[in-house]
C-alpha cells in the first residue's frame, strides 16, 4: 500500500461523533474532499411497521431523509463536498459492496467495540468489513 | 438480503427444532396429566365419564381421550403421541416455573374467602391488582380523562387535527388500526367465552368495568410513548415502554433519587422488553394460532388429527411476511381487521336485537353475578379477577404493547396521540368483548352442560362459535374463518412489537434469530393445549405491566402537567383545527 492521496475512499458513519470524526481523518488521505464517500447503511423496513403497513414511509423517503441529515452534519464538519450514499440491509455486507462499486482502494471507519452478548450475538459492523472488504481496511481505534 | 440465506437458515432450524422436540419421546411417555387431544367436542359425556378426577391436575386440563383417539390415556396415532409430548414440556418447563414467580398471589388460595365445600380460596394473582391499581390510579390523576376527551378523541381521530407537517410516520387514524389490529383478536372472541365460563355472567360486568378504566392507562402510557420517542435520522420512530422507561426515568428527581431512578429505569426497560418478547411469544402468537385452531377443529372434524398441518401453514404464512419481506400481505390482512370487525359485530348486535325479549335478563344476570358473594365462580373477588384479568388480556391498557405502534403517530402533540389511544379499550373491551359476551349470555351458551368440557379445556373460540351458531346457523363457518384472520393479523402485528424489544435488546441485526423464535412459537401453539398456551400467554403477557404501570406511575405527573398545558389551550381555543 502506497501512501499517496488516494482517489476514493469509503467511509461508514451511522450518525455517532466517532463516526464523522473518522470522515474527517480520512480527508487526510484524499486530495480533495469529493474523493470522499460517505456511506450510511439503513435496516431493512419491518413489514409490520405502521408507516409500512399505511405505505406512508418507504425506502425512497427513507434515503431522502437519512442523506439530507448526513449532508447537515457533513457541513458541520466543513466536508460539503463529499459524496454521500445510502444502502439497506445489513451493515458489514453493505459497506463492502459499496466500496467494491465505487472502486475504493480504503475503507476507513471507527470501532465502537460492542462488548458483551451483542458482541457475541452479531459480532461487531468493523469485524464484518475487514472480512468481506475487497480493499484495504482502516480500523480507528480510540 | 439475499434469499437463498434465508432459506438455509430457515431449513436448518426447522430440522433442528424437529430433532429436538421428537428426539427425546422415543423412549415412550408415561406422565398422562396433560394432553394435547380432545380438541374435537365429540361425545363429551365420554370424556367426563373417562376422568372423574380431572379437576384434580395441576393444570386444571387432565382431560381424557375420546374413544376413537386414545387407548389407555394414550393417543393411538404417532403425531398426536408427539404432540402431546410437546405440551407436557412446555407445561412443565415452561409454564409451571414461570407461574410460581410472575402469578404469585400470596398463597391467597388457601386463606382468602376459602369454600367450604371445596376447601380452597380465592386466588388473586399480584399482577392483575397490579393492573386494576394502575387503571383507578391513572383515572384519578388524569381527571377522568377516559370520560372527558372522549369526544375530543373522536375529533382527531377523524382527522380534524392532522398536520402533514409533523413529524411522524402515520395519522392518528391510522396508528388507532395498526394498534387496534394487534388487540382485536381472539381475545375478544376466546377470551370472553374462557372468562364467562370460569366467572360467570358477572365478568362481563367487570371486564366493561376493567375496560372503562383502562382507557385511562392506555391515554397516560401512550402519551409517554410519544413524549419520549425517537426520530431517526431517515425518518422513522421508535418509541414504546422501552424508550419511556429508560429515558423518562433517567430524568426523575435530583442528587441520589436521580442516580436511582436512572438505574431503575434501564432494568424496568430491560424486564419490559423480555416480557413483551415473551408476551409476543405468547398471547401475540401461539394463544391465536392454539384458539383459531381450536374454532376450526370443531367446525370441520376432519382436521382434529391435522392441527400441526395447520401450525406448519401459518409458520409459512407468517414467515413469508416477517422473513422474507412480502409487505403486501401484511397490509392487507391489517386492512381486512376493520371490515371483519363489523361484520362480527353486527352479527351479535343481531343475535342480541332477534333476543330482545332476554336481553332484561341477560344484563340483570351480569349485574346481579358481578356482585354476588355466593356464586360457583368464587364469589365477588374471584368473578372480578377473571373479568379484570380476561379485559387486560384482550386490550392490552397498562400492558404497554400498544404504545410502540401509537409511537409512530405523526403529532407535535404527545397528548393528542394519548386521547386516541383511549379509544383502543373503549372499542376493544366495552364494545367488541360485551357484544360476545351478551351473545354467549343470552344464548345461555356458558351454563349449557353440552359444553361444560370446553370451558373446562379453556376451548374459548369454539364456545363463542357455538353459542353464534345457536342463532345463527351458518355464522360458525362464517366464523371459523375469520377467527383465521383475525388471528394472522395480530400475529403479524404482535412479531413487529416483539421484534422491536428485541432489536432494542440485542440490535437491528438481531432480528432474525427472533424471527425464528416467533416461527417455533407459531409452531407450538398448534400442537400445545390450550390451557397450556393460556396460562404462558397470560403469564407474560400481564407481567409485562409489572414494570410498565410503575414507571409510568412515576412519571404520570409530567403526563398530568402536559395534559393540563394542552387541556387549556384547547379549552380556550388556541387549538387549532387543520382543516
Amino acid at each position: 500500500m502506497v501512501w499517496l492521496p488516494k482517489q476514493s475512499v469509503v467511509v461508514p458513519v451511522d450518525f455517532s461523533d466517532k463516526s464523522f470524526d473518522a470522515v474527517a481523518a480520512a480527508l487526510e488521505l484524499v486530495e480533495d474532499a469529493s474523493h470522499l464517500h460517505v456511506v450510511h447503511v439503513l435496516p431493512s423496513l419491518e413489514p409490520a411497521e405502521p408507516g409500512v403497513i399505511w405505505s406512508t414511509i418507504d425506502d425512497p423517503s427513507r434515503a431522502r431523509h437519512a442523506e439530507q441529515a448526513i449532508h447537515e452534519r457533513l457541513e458541520e464538519h466543513g466536508l460539503k463536498q463529499a459524496q454521500v450514499a445510502i444502502a439497506f440491509g445489513d451493515p458489514g455486507r453493505e459497506i463492502a459492496e459499496y466500496a467494491q462499486k465505487a472502486s475504493a482502494e480504503l475503507i476507513v471507519l471507527p470501532s465502537h467495540g460492542r462488548t458483551g452478548i451483542t458482541r457475541m450475538l452479531i459480532g461487531s459492523v468493523a469485524e464484518r468489513v475487514v472480512r468481506l472488504a475487497h480493499c484495504p481496511v482502516l480500523v480507528l481505534r480510540d | 438480503m439475499s434469499t437463498a440465506r434465508i432459506v438455509r437458515r430457515l431449513a436448518l432450524s426447522a430440522v433442528l427444532g424437529f430433532l429436538f422436540l421428537v428426539g427425546p419421546s422415543s423412549g415412550g411417555v408415561a406422565r398422562a396429566q396433560v394432553d394435547s387431544a380432545a380438541d374435537a367436542p365429540t361425545d363429551e359425556a365420554a370424556i367426563r365419564e373417562a376422568a372423574p378426577d380431572a379437576n384434580s391436575a395441576v393444570s386444571a386440563d387432565g382431560k381424557a381421550e375420546t374413544a376413537t383417539d386414545e387407548v389407555d390415556g394414550e393417543p393411538v396415532s404417532w403425531i398426536r403421541r408427539q404432540e402431546k409430548h410437546v405440551d407436557e414440556l412446555f407445561g412443565k418447563w415452561l409454564v409451571e416455573p414461570l407461574a410460581s414467580v410472575l402469578f404469585f398471589n400470596f398463597w391467597s388460595d388457601q386463606w382468602l374467602l376459602v369454600n367450604e365445600k371445596t376447601g380452597k380460596g380465592v386466588s388473586v394473582p399480584f399482577v392483575v391488582l397490579w393492573l386494576l391499581f394502575g387503571a383507578v390510579f391513572f383515572t384519578l390523576r388524569m381527571g377522568f380523562i377516559n370520560v372527558r376527551a372522549f369526544r375530543h378523541a373522536l375529533h382527531l381521530v377523524r382527522g380534524d387535527y392532522d398536520d402533514p407537517d409533523d413529524e411522524g410516520e402515520v395519522s392518528h387514524f391510522q396508528a388507532l388500526s395498526s394498534a387496534l389490529s394487534a388487540t382485536v383478536g381472539l381475545g375478544n372472541i376466546a377470551g370472553v367465552a374462557i372468562a364467562v365460563g370460569k366467572g360467570g355472567p358477572g365478568a362481563v360486568f367487570w371486564m366493561i368495568v376493567a375496560g372503562l378504566f383502562g382507557m385511562s392507562s392506555k391515554f397516560t402510557e401512550c402519551t409517554l410513548a410519544q413524549m419520549y420517542r425517537r426520530i431517526s435520522p431517515d425518518g422513522t420512530i421508535s418509541g414504546g415502554p422501552m424508550h419511556y422507561l429508560k429515558e423518562g426515568l433517567s430524568t426523575v428527581g435530583t442528587g441520589g433519587t436521580r442516580t436511582f431512578m436512572q438505574g431503575l429505569g434501564v432494568v424496568l426497560s430491560i424486564m419490559f422488553t423480555i416480557m413483551c418478547i415473551g408476551g409476543s411469544f405468547g398471547g401475540g402468537c401461539a394463544f391465536q394460532v392454539n384458539q383459531s385452531l381450536g374454532a376450526l377443529k370443531a367446525q370441520f372434524p376432519d382436521l382434529v388429527e391435522w392441527g400441526w398441518l395447520y401450525g406448519v401453514l401459518m409458520m409459512v404464512a407468517v414467515g413469508v411476511v416477517i422473513i422474507g419481506g412480502i409487505r403486501r400481505i401484511a397490509a392487507t390482512a391489517e386492512k381486512v381487521v376493520p371490515t371483519m370487525c363489523a361484520i362480527y359485530l353486527l352479527t351479535a348486535l343481531y343475535i342480541v336485537l332477534s333476543n330482545y325479549d332476554k336481553l332484561g335478563a341477560a344484563i340483570e344476570t351480569i349485574v346481579l353475578e358481578a356482585f354476588s358473594w355466593e356464586s360457583v365462580y368464587g364469589g365477588f373477588l374471584g368473578v372480578m379477577v377473571v373479568g379484570v384479568q380476561r379485559a387486560a388480556f384482550s386490550n392490552e391498557a397498562g400492558i404497554g404493547s400498544a404504545a410502540i405502534a401509537h409511537s409512530a403517530a405523526r403529532t407535535d402533540e404527545p397528548i393528542r396521540e394519548g386521547i386516541v389511544a383511549l379509544l383502543e379499550p373503549f372499542i376493544d373491551t366495552v364494545v367488541v368483548c360485551t357484544m360476545t359476551g351478551l351473545v354467549i349470555v343470552i344464548t345461555g351458551a356458558y351454563n349449557n352442560p353440552e359444553y361444560a368440557d370446553l370451558i373446562d379445556r379453556n376451548q374459548g373460540a369454539v364456545l363463542t362459535s357455538e353459542a353464534f351458531g345457536h342463532v345463527v346457523r351458518w355464522f360458525p363457518t362464517l366464523l371459523s374463518i375469520a377467527v383465521v384472520l383475525f388471528a394472522y393479523s395480530t400475529l403479524i402485528s404482535w412479531s413487529y412489537y416483539g421484534e422491536r424489544c428485541w432489536s432494542y435488546l440485542f440490535g437491528d441485526r438481531a432480528g432474525i434469530v427472533y424471527k425464528i423464535l416467533f416461527l417455533v412459537f407459531v409452531f407450538l401453539g398448534s400442537v400445545v393445549t390450550a390451557t397450556n398456551v393460556l396460562d404462558f400467554s397470560d403469564l407474560m403477557i400481564l407481567s409485562m405491566g409489572l414494570p410498565n404501570i410503575l414507571g409510568v406511575v412515576l412519571l404520570s405527573g409530567r403526563v398530568r402537567r402536559a395534559l393540563d398545558d394542552y387541556w387549556g389551550r384547547y379549552r380556550a381555543g388556541e387549538v387549532t383545527r387543520d382543516r
